[in-house]
């Protein structure tokens, strides 16, 4: 009686909603009574019911731990946490453990954690455990066609992806909640531009810009589809398209975006134009561009690489702040937070902390207030140690692609160069100063296009849809 | 010293018996003068310019370098896994 009245209390002084108070109090009941091996499992079970989630965590983990079953109660708790904290509902439980259960979601969370791991036939084995009507079957879906596209094994890839697409748009529908339907439609988009993508790797360009045609210039992921279309009409030979699609990235709404690879892609466009000089403009472009700022970032992390707070920090400066340190970062970090894990882990971090607060605040403390303050304080730490690396990795990743393109562009100036001293040796050295610089006769479109011209800015509903009109200098140059 | 001084009149004995056993003695006589007439030497041929059966006409080798090329998704994908979740 003493231990209800002190829980009732507690709640109430934290201003927890009825339930809340309720489970709080069962949770309190069955710590200090319950002397059986189910006990952890109860307890998870009434703080997720009183919506703490991840104070349910460690008796979850420690439950799965010690024992291999795991009935339907349990089953959707797992589910609940998996939902509202993702894949830290089993954090503390390594592969081999997982292993023994056989529900969807320990399932997922066990074949992402293999994929990462490049363990791709077993992650393939257990993501097939996964009933495709289940609710994580349309995630089970994408990584299992992403195996299989990675394996060459095009055929069944397209028809997990389109699976999967077809499943995430009726699950979108489904629900009426923003944030449900946004990570529906994020995975339907996903699963979509994997057709395409799949079509790019078998040749069919034309196919594949239709496909891309079904995503939406407000969606999330358009800005990353230009590099992918502007590929498609550059194999198509339609290179003034394909210049036309990367200096969309030039535009003041998608400054955020910074892809080398689209500049490796402008530089080889210009050079199967046989414009040499341009392309040769390019490629300095991308070395006086991105070498400073991957030498600055690069700076960074080694100065702060045994940190676990910096770059988490680093999200929650103000933009001044961070525009002093590096003006590079800002954008780095801004499209770090599109990032859908990133943000799931933000959210996640908030959470775990608006619960530990709710802990804090409660003015009777007991042995068992002071297990869950304690382990929310670890789960917290993880959490932004977790999102720390994150960004780290991002920005790892961004030098890694820098460096990597950077190659491709010196082979390319190694080439543009060769190019230019036959020219020289053959006497056409002026063939490119008399050329037209742009016309619409070298703009090729389809029916449903139309033209304009462009006169120096860059209009929203337009991005996407540039056209280059430079004339082809390769015939100049075979005939002379 | 003794052994040493028999040893050495048995090698000389036994090389003279080697001159004796051939009967005569060989005198080596080298030739004292020849002349060689290089105007008059002569060989059989024929002159020939090079032709297409000894100079294998061919363009020469223009090396080109790898250019980037997007064969697949891979890495795109593999990071869209991975930001998954």
């Amino acid at each position: 009686m003493k231990y209800l009245l002190m829980t009732c209390l507690m709640a109430m002084l934290a201003g927890m909603s009825p339930d809340a108070h309720a489970s709080a109090k069962a949770a309190f009941e069955i710590y200090k009574k319950d002397k059986t091996h189910l006990k952890n499992k109860k307890i998870a079970h009434e703080l997720i019911d009183g919506q703490f989630y991840f104070s349910a965590i460690p008796y979850i983990n420690q439950y799965l731990e010690e024992n291999n079953d795991i009935d339907a109660e349990l089953e959707a708790d797992i589910e609940t946490l998996v939902v509202k904290t993702g894949t830290m509902a089993v954090l503390n439980l390594d592969e081999k453990r997982l292993e023994s259960f056989n529900i969807p979601s320990i399932s997922l969370i066990l074949g992402k954690r293999l994929f990462d791991k490049e363990q791709y036939e077993k992650a393939y084995t257990v993501l097939s455990k996964i009933p495709d009507t289940h609710k994580f079957g349309i995630e089970a879906n994408l990584i299992k066609g992403t195996i299989k596209n990675l394996q060459r094994k095009n055929v069944e890839a397209m028809n997990f992806y389109e699976q999967c697409a077809k499943k995430a748009e009726q699950q979108e529908s489904s629900f009426s909640k923003e944030i449900n339907k946004r990570y529906y439609t994020y995975l339907k988009e996903t699963c979509i531009i994997r057709t395409a993508r799949v079509k790019i790797e078998e040749h069919k360009y034309e196919e594949a810009l239709d496909t891309y045609e079904q995503i939406d210039k407000r969606s999330y992921k358009w800005p990353y589809i230009l590099m992918d279309k502007a590929w498609a009409h550059y194999y198509l030979k339609d290179y003034n398209r394909s210049l036309g699609l990367t200096v969309t990235y030039k535009a003041p709404l998608l400054e955020s975006y910074f892809f080398p690879e689209a500049e490796v892609l402008m530089a080889l466009s210009y050079y199967n134009l046989c414009l040499w000089d341009d392309a040769l403009k390019v490629v300095d472009h991308f070395y006086e561009f991105y070498q400073p700022k991957a030498d600055a970032l690069k700076d960074i992390l080694g100065q702060n690489k045994k940190s676990d707070t910096y770059f988490l920090d680093l999200y929650y400066a103000d933009p001044k702040t961070r525009e002093n340190l590096n003006p590079f970062i800002r954008n780095l970090i801004t499209q770090t937070r599109k990032q859908v894990k990133f943000n799931l882990d933000l959210a996640s971090l908030k959470a775990a902390k608006e619960e530990l607060a709710l802990l804090k605040r409660l003015k009777n403390k007991n042995d068992f207030t002071a297990q869950l303050e304690g382990n929310l304080d670890s789960t917290i730490s993880f959490i932004s140690a977790k999102i720390n690396y994150y960004i780290k990795k991002e920005i790892f990743t961004f030098i890694n692609e820098i460096h990597k393109h950077s190659y491709s562009m010196f082979n390319l100036k190694l080439e543009l160069l060769s190019k230019k001293r036959d020219e020289l040796y053959n006497a056409k050295s002026n063939a490119q100063s008399d050329r037209n610089r742009g016309s619409e006769q070298n703009v090729t479109r389809k029916k449903n296009q139309m033209f304009f011209d462009f006169n120096g800015s860059f209009w929203a509903d337009e991005l996407g849809d540039y056209s280059f009109g430079l004339n082809s200098q390769c015939k100049d140059q075979e005939s002379k | 010293m003794k052994i040493i001084i028999l040893i050495i009149a048995l090698i000389t004995m036994n090389a003279f018996a080697a001159e004796e056993t051939a009967g005569k003695t060989k005198v080596y006589k080298y030739k004292e003068y020849e002349v060689i007439d290089l105007g008059s030497m002569e060989i059989k041929g024929q002159i020939i310019a090079p032709g297409d059966l000894t100079v294998n006409e061919r363009e020469r080798k223009v090396f080109k370098r790898s250019l980037l090329e997007k064969n697949n998704f891979d890495f795109e994908n593999k990071r869209e896994i991975e930001n998954l979740r």
